[in-house]
């Protein structure tokens, strides 16, 4: 239990850190001046501090939604696979589950996105209805897909599964759904090919287009949000397609464990320097790209059983 | 004459927790409508007749309910006739429900051999006698799935919805189409029972395909109640993926999973009938204060409307499958069903299922893209028009006919180990096995899935965890006592107005772009340039309007055929003698052809050769010369 509740304590201060990991190390390949990692808290310390405009346009839905953004992702943070052997972990909660409740955020920001009447909000909240969409069916064949290798649809129990003995003999469709799942980390956490989380220009915005009239604490609160939601995406990823580690003593198998989420944001922060933000309307084509691989993925494991 | 079986008792139960509510929201509605005792008449005369429908216990009688409860809603329909678009949304309506009503009266002809007043039971016995099963099944489909608004049938929705009073749409969407859910499963389970295993796979491509197209043609959709007549019928594809999966799984005689099939469909049927009917209720209440249908024209209305505004939220997150809402849960167990593929032998029917699951999965996607749209262009943002300024709370009962509702949808989520023990009992006196022990093994705390690999979801502690985090995180914030002040944000330099907002049709702008193929949407595009330059204008207008495809092609090439058909009738019939003559003739000539042909040793060659004889004497002697 105290392992658990360790675990998600280190995921939540290091949801921050990532991010200002992966952008810093981004300033890095381009040959900038790197900002510092701890960017991220400094921001948030900062907003905390400041005084919170809210649009006069507004409803009740602005002064709530921002608590209903975060609070289904801090619940999920609960949920996820554990890092150690015989750690704690919730095993009533399946992937479907999960799926929903990150679409629950989703759909409280895109109402906020639209409740300031502002055009910009307007846009960002169609722009990822329209993304979002589209995910939707690729994360729920892959989560389709990993529960049949895993043996069991229940995302604690499936980490535990895979790390006690991984299907090397499912290593193909294992391999497209890792691809798709990549795929759809970047989709939904707004990274390059799909968004651009660092720019304020009308074309490239779909995050920060929706909160762009937020200020104060609630952008804080949304920005931990988009923090949080990529340390469950990252850790999903590990736990679920590179699952080794867990068999070490406590303290060390934490530590793979952030090597590997930050393995992972290397692994982002390299795709976002080497491509160019794709058109909006090519995003379909990626995310097709995505279902295409979970299909794949379902298809070796019935026909070939690979 | 009569039948109160589990079956049908639950149906009972589904009819009064969508009317009891919706009586409250139609007396609240009533002062509002000129024809009063017209309307009272045929409401009460509605509810009656479905509930009429789900007892009767034989053919007769529930034809007889059948025709009063679509009769009735046809006249419902045309309770405030206002403009001719409402007289033809009734005419359709009348033409498609007596569609199906041709083919209910030739199953119960052939499966009861005319004798229409014998027991479901009896009736079992005939129809497995009958040579074609395959043909009364047809004969259900049509019958029943076009009146639950199943593609290709579901064209009429979009229409009649609409034109109906709120209260009755409410009551037409969310209770009547459940009623032909039950005829269907009513006659499949008593009358058709063992099933061959293709029955269900049609009913799981009828299913996906009405998801889709339903989910689709909603997004694209201005009228918020034919927006809410498409979202009927992508939940009724729904509630017949999980059908037929049941089907499918109990042909192939995987009895558990097939049962928690039919289960989640069931428990489908209910959560949509309680989301739809408070989400017509809530489109009833604003169309009732702004007068108009139109979308656009809404905004703004959570300051003026709260409560509306509060439970058409919670029946926008219910719809949209979000957890840990009652939506969420059936559509939960509809995928958890669809796992249990992994135990189908069938290689071909293995690989089809996860298109089915695709299908259900961007479905949710869509249906979550459009109840923020739905919700945010409605309720958020500025006025967009005056009719929303003026817009007030409606008055007490039809308030209270909401929360009724409301509390029904919560009911669902809170209390669904209750309502799931009751669907079980149900599919056990249906012959099925139980599988309420399986689902709930260790208290009503975690549902769990019956497929091998299948999840577990707990709604109460999601709900609880939610709650608790959400509260947390209010209280965290009211400590903190942050410094808030109310005042203009950027509005891209310019100064935010009701115009410069998303509207609808921007708002599904890229999801429409990108089924384009399927929406052939038509655009008009008016722009008042000021002089020569391209790009200054004094007034512009944009509209997309989008014709379902499957009215474009089915509907309209058929009435095109029949014209066409008709018009050579026409002309047949205003031949000269000797054409008739020359017709006569040519039958003869077929009929001794098609006699040598059939009965006697049939060869290529001679049939060419007659072939050629037949057609050049049509040509000749009947068509003649085209002038």
């Amino acid at each position: 239990m105290i392992i658990y509740l360790t675990t998600i304590a280190v995921l939540l201060l290091l949801a921050p850190l990532l991010l200002s990991f992966i952008k810093s190390l981004k300033m890095v390949l381009l040959f900038k001046r790197p900002s510092s990692v701890f960017q991220g808290y400094r921001n948030f310390s900062k907003l905390m501090q400041k005084e919170t405009i809210i649009s006069q346009e507004t409803s009740s839905i602005t002064t709530y939604a921002p608590f209903l953004v975060l609070s289904p992702l801090l619940v999920t943070m609960f949920f996820l696979p554990p890092v150690v052997h015989g750690a704690f972990y919730v095993s009533f909660v399946d992937a479907f589950t999960i799926t929903g409740l990150i679409s629950l955020s989703t759909f409280f920001l895109m109402l906020l996105g639209l409740d300031s009447a502002s055009a910009f909000g307007g846009m960002g909240s169609s722009r990822e209805a329209f993304i979002s969409a589209l995910v939707e069916p690729a994360m729920v064949l892959t989560v389709f897909s990993v529960s049949m290798m895993a043996g069991d649809l229940g995302v604690g129990q499936a980490g535990v599964n895979l790390a006690e003995h991984f299907p090397k003999e499912h290593m193909a469709s294992f391999l497209f759904a890792g691809i798709s799942f990549f795929i759809l980390l970047i989709a939904e956490n707004g990274r390059i090919p799909v968004d651009n989380p660092e720019t304020h220009l009308e074309l490239t915005m779909v995050h920060e287009a929706m909160i762009l009239d937020l200020s104060g604490i609630y952008l804080a609160i949304i920005e931990t949000a988009a923090s949080v939601k990529f340390v469950i995406f990252a850790s999903l990823f590990v736990s679920l397609f590179i699952p080794f580690g867990l068999e070490y003593s406590a303290p060390v198998a934490i530590v793979v464990f952030i090597a590997k989420l930050f393995g992972v944001a290397v692994a982002v922060a390299i795709l976002e320097v080497n491509t160019a933000k794709l058109r909006l309307f090519k995003v379909p084509n990626l995310l097709g790209i995505s279902i295409v691989f979970a299909f794949l993925s379902l298809i070796t494991f019935y026909v070939l059983g690979a | 004459m009569f039948l109160f079986d589990t079956l049908s008792l639950i149906f009972v139960a589904l009819i009064l927790l969508g009317a009891i509510p919706n009586l409250f929201y139609s007396f609240g509605y009533l002062p509002h409508i000129q024809r009063k005792t017209h309307y009272q008449v045929h409401y009460f005369a509605f509810i009656i007749s479905m509930l009429g429908v789900v007892v009767a216990g034989n053919a007769l009688v529930f034809l007889f309910f059948w025709e009063l409860m679509s009769l009735t809603s046809w006249q419902l329909i045309l309770t405030e006739v206002e403009d001719k678009e409402t007289i033809k949304a009734a005419r359709f309506y009348f033409f498609m429900t007596h569609f199906g009503f041709v083919f209910l009266l030739l199953f119960f002809l052939i499966a009861t051999n005319g004798n229409l007043d014998i027991s479901f039971e009896d009736m079992k016995n005939i129809a497995a006698a009958f040579k074609y099963p395959t043909l009364l099944f047809f004969m259900l489909v049509f019958g029943f799935l076009s009146k639950a608004g199943a593609v290709p049938f579901h064209v009429w929705l979009p229409y009649a919805h609409p034109a109906a009073p709120s209260p009755v749409s409410a009551l037409m969407s969310g209770v009547m189409l459940k009623v032909a859910i039950y005829g269907f499963a009513r006659f499949l389970f008593d009358v058709l029972y063992p099933w061959p295993l293709e029955w269900g796979i049609v009913v799981l491509v009828i299913g996906s395909i009405s998801s889709i197209v339903g989910v689709l043609y909603a997004l694209s959709e201005h009228d918020i109640k034919a927006l809410l007549a498409n979202h009927s019928i992508e939940n009724i594809g729904i509630i017949l993926i999980g059908f037929g999966m049941g089907m499918i799984f109990d042909s192939l005689g995987l009895k558990t999973l097939s049962t928690f099939a039919f289960i989640a469909a069931l428990f489908h049927v209910f959560n949509h009938m309680s989301f739809k009917s408070l989400l017509f209720m809530g489109a009833g209440s604003v169309l009732h204060q702004t007068h108009t249908k139109n979308i656009e024209k809404y905004g703004g209305l959570i300051k003026s409307m709260p409560v509306t505004a509060l439970t058409f939220l919670l029946a926008s997150i219910s719809i949209s499958a979000l957890p840990p809402s009652n939506g969420f849960l059936s559509e939960w167990m509809i995928f958890q069903s669809m796992l249990g593929s992994y135990n189908i032998a069938d290689m071909s029917l293995k690989l089809a299922i996860p298109f089915a699951i695709f299908a259900l999965a961007i479905t949710g996607g869509l249906a979550i893209a459009c109840f923020v749209k739905a919700y945010g262009i409605t309720f958020l943002g500025l006025h967009r028009s005056k009719n929303a300024k003026h817009a007030k709370e409606v008055n007490f009962l039809m308030k209270s006919g909401m929360i009724l509702m409301s509390l029904v949808v919560i009911s669902l989520m809170l209390f669904t180990p209750f309502y799931i023990s009751w669907f079980d009992k149900t599919l056990v006196s249906l012959h099925h096995i139980s599988v309420y022990a399986k689902m709930f093994p260790h208290g009503i705390w975690n549902m769990h899935s019956v497929a091998v690999h299948g999840g577990v979801v707990s709604p109460l502690i999601l709900l609880a965890s939610l709650l608790g985090v959400t509260l947390l995180l209010l209280f965290a914030y009211k400590v903190l006592h942050v410094k808030t002040r109310v005042y203009h944000t950027w509005g891209c330099g310019y100064k935010t107005s009701a115009k410069t907002q998303y509207s609808a049709t921007g708002f599904a702008g890229p999801i429409r772009r990108f089924f384009n193929w399927l929406y052939k949407s038509n655009e008009h595009f008016h722009k008042e340039n000021i002089g020569e330059h391209e790009t200054k204008f004094s007034d512009s207008n944009y509209e997309v309007h989008v014709k379902p495809l499957f009215e474009a092609s089915l509907y309209e090439s058929s009435k095109k055929l029949t014209n066409s058909v008709s018009y050579w009738v026409y002309r047949l019939a205003h031949f000269e003698k000797t054409r008739y003559a020359a017709m006569i003739f040519n039958l003869m000539l077929l009929v001794l052809f098609s006699y040598r042909i059939f009965l006697h040793e049939f060869s290529w060659a001679t049939f060419t050769l007659e072939l050629i004889v037949v057609i050049i004497s049509i040509k000749v002697l009947i068509i003649g010369d085209k002038k």
